[in-house]
């Protein structure tokens, strides 16, 4: 049963991880194309860091994808407690439905209507579409995640434990910093990743609100498809796959430096 | 609690430095002033160094923006937002911009390089007098194949892809248009046929042609291509030259019978604030020089006849991607048929679609 299960997690790993390594086997490839490798070149690399354009929409979307996170994971956040200590059922039911409700509605739609509205924006205070447009939106659907994520953790939190810290003499700041926020820390920093994620390869949101000269790398690939899809693309894709493989890898090793050190102290 | 701040404050810090960083890379054009224009193309669909000699020359500065089909194009043109100056699209869609009162007419006077363009892509169907739009690049739609495996196949006729030989080798481009445009083709009719018997005709014998059609695709067209999937496959001209420059084995070819001829043309729509600045660029596209450095970076073919000139001979005399004037006089352009025609078309191509195998 045992070698099942790993074949069987290998199989899953390698079903997952196979186009990216091809991808990136390919950004070495001298040929220019994804048919057949003839040598090992950096040359798409050294194409990508020479292309001024290029370089400002990757740094545009990991800005707004940060951006977009951390803001999303502190309004999520709030909005999950309020809606958690809502004493009125309806407007909790209410409420829990609207987040919902954005969660699963197509993106198309958020991102017309975000069109539509900032638009009308632009109309009256000249402030057209551009850096703005896109972090707002990214905000928007980012929020319903944390609030998402936060929720279950706030549920299965013990209540006599907010109680016990309200009668050793804690105020609501302290019960909120020392005991509900290190409660769903979890969810929030899991929030705050997926909403990382999400806004790196979103789409059809950003296609919608991009415009005066800002644009976001997944726009400007899809855009590419018309002349077939360049070797620069591979190179960017990787770049960007070992950005975000440091970062996890980075948070893993400070997290289990964090438990240890705990574990020394006591503490726990 | 302590993580949790960190993990917001260093990403929100980051997250504004980098974007203030990107205003270092790329200086952003200061507000209200007229010396910037917002260009917006298909990707890949410029030289570069081109915008950079645009801003050297003139001062203006070039805000580009890239789009990858008509209709989204036209969508965020029409919603405004962005006060795009130049924009590329294709002939049926100018022509529903024009009737949608999208786009400013061009001042033929501030183009002076405009007498650079032939004759024979002026004053086309789409956009008489050419009042809103520009040649940019042309094409046409022909059969890329290769000639070693379909030895014995003469592709100069349409009615060669209905041979017995080619048996599960032909690719069709996913669009009602093309498809039923080179039935329509075969039979010698136009492409802007709106005779439901005649649509009917090119129905039925584009079902007849579906033993030996492997696929209706859209842009895979290129990846099986390259790798030889297949031998035969109805593309556009433009595909086909990006196509064979990746495998040396395909060869391109018009039919005689005649084509469709597409164009990309520069337009300036409604919503432009720097109607001075667009005329600049679009008079320094036409530019026989500009002209001649864009051709060479793009592939495509240009409606510039003074660049054409410049152009090195083995391309000028590529008859795979400037026809003759022979087959040239046999090329339609698309007009707009109007919604219940096309839907006529689509009506066609989806029985022909759906009689595949």
């Amino acid at each position: 049963m045992k070698i099942t299960g790993k074949l069987y997690l290998s199989i899953v790993l390698a079903f997952l991880y196979l186009p990216i390594f091809f991808l990136i086997y390919y950004s070495f490839n001298g040929a220019g194309n994804m048919t057949h490798f003839e040598g090992f070149t950096f040359d798409h690399y050294l194409s990508v860091f020479q292309n001024k354009r290029l370089i400002v929409i990757i740094v545009n979307t990991i800005a707004v994808a940060l951006l977009a996170a951390s803001i999303s994971t502190l309004i999520g956040i709030c909005g999950a407690i309020g809606i958690h200590y809502l004493r009125n059922k309806k407007i909790k039911v209410g409420l829990l439905t609207l987040n919902n409700i954005l969660m699963v509605s197509s993106d198309v739609v958020i991102g017309s209507s975000f069109l539509l509205l900032f638009t009308v924006i632009g109309h009256y205070t000249g402030m057209g579409l551009g850096f703005w447009s896109v972090l707002i939106s990214h905000i928007a659907f980012c929020v319903p995640i944390v609030v998402l994520l936060v929720l279950p953790k706030l549920y299965d939190m013990n209540t006599s434990m907010i109680d016990a810290a309200r009668d050793l003499g804690a105020n609501s700041w302290q019960t909120l910093t020392k005991v509900v926020i290190p409660h769903i820390l979890p969810g929030a920093i899991g929030g705050f990743f997926m909403a990382l994620t999400y806004s790196l390869d979103d789409f059809t949101v950003s296609f919608f609100v991009t415009g005066s000269g800002f644009s976001v790398l997944s726009v400007e690939v899809y855009s590419m498809a018309r002349k077939g899809i360049t070797m620069e693309i591979n190179a960017i894709s990787t770049l960007l796959f070992l950005l975000v493989m440091i970062l996890i890898l980075g948070y893993y090793f400070i997290k289990r430096g964090q438990q240890k050190r705990s574990l020394k102290r006591g503490e726990n | 609690m302590k993580q949790l701040i960190q993990l917001i404050g260093i990403s929100l810090i980051v997250g504004a430095l980098l974007i203030l960083s990107t205003k270092l890379i790329d200086p952003p054009p200061a507000k209200g002033k007229k010396d910037v224009i917002y260009v917006y193309n298909w990707g890949e669909y410029i030289d570069p160094a081109l915008t950079k000699k645009f801003e050297k020359e003139t001062g203006i500065k070039v805000v580009y923006e890239t789009f990858d089909s008509n209709e989204a194009m036209m969508a965020k043109i029409k919603n405004g937002g962005t006060p795009y100056d130049v924009a590329v699209p294709s002939e049926y869609t100018i022509q529903k911009m024009a009737k949608e009162d999208l786009l400013i007419p061009i001042d033929h006077k501030k183009l002076s390089n405009l007498k650079n363009i032939d004759k024979d892509f002026m004053n086309l169907p789409f956009d008489p007098g050419n009042k809103y739009s520009i040649p940019y690049f042309w094409g046409t739609v022909g059969i890329l194949y290769n000639p070693e495996k379909t030895k014995g196949i003469d592709f100069n006729s349409w009615n060669s892809l209905w041979d017995k030989r080619l048996n599960k080798d032909v690719l069709v481009v996913d669009g009602a248009r093309e498809g039923i445009g080179f039935s329509l083709n075969s039979m010698n009719e136009s492409l802007n046929e709106t005779n439901p018997k005649k649509l009917e005709k090119a129905q039925n014998k584009l079902i007849k042609l579906s033993p030996n059609v492997r696929g209706v695709v859209g842009d895979e067209i290129n990846t099986m291509m390259v790798q030889n999937e297949s031998d035969v496959a109805v593309v556009w001209s433009g595909m086909a030259a990006d196509i064979m420059s990746e495998n040396d084995n395909l060869d391109f070819v018009v039919p005689k019978e005649g084509s469709n001829l597409w164009f990309d043309n520069m337009v300036i729509p409604k919503t432009a604030q720097n109607v001075e600045g667009a005329h600049k660029f679009i008079n320094f596209i036409l530019d026989e020089k500009n002209g001649k450095q864009n051709t060479e970076w793009v592939g495509y073919a240009t409606p510039n006849k003074e660049s054409y000139k410049l152009l090195d001979k083995e391309t000028r005399e590529d008859e795979r991607f400037y026809p003759d004037s022979n087959i040239r006089k046999k090329l339609e352009v698309y007009k707009d048929l109007g919604k219940e025609n096309i839907a006529k078309y689509n009506e066609a191509f989806l029985k022909f679609k759906m009689s595949l195998k």
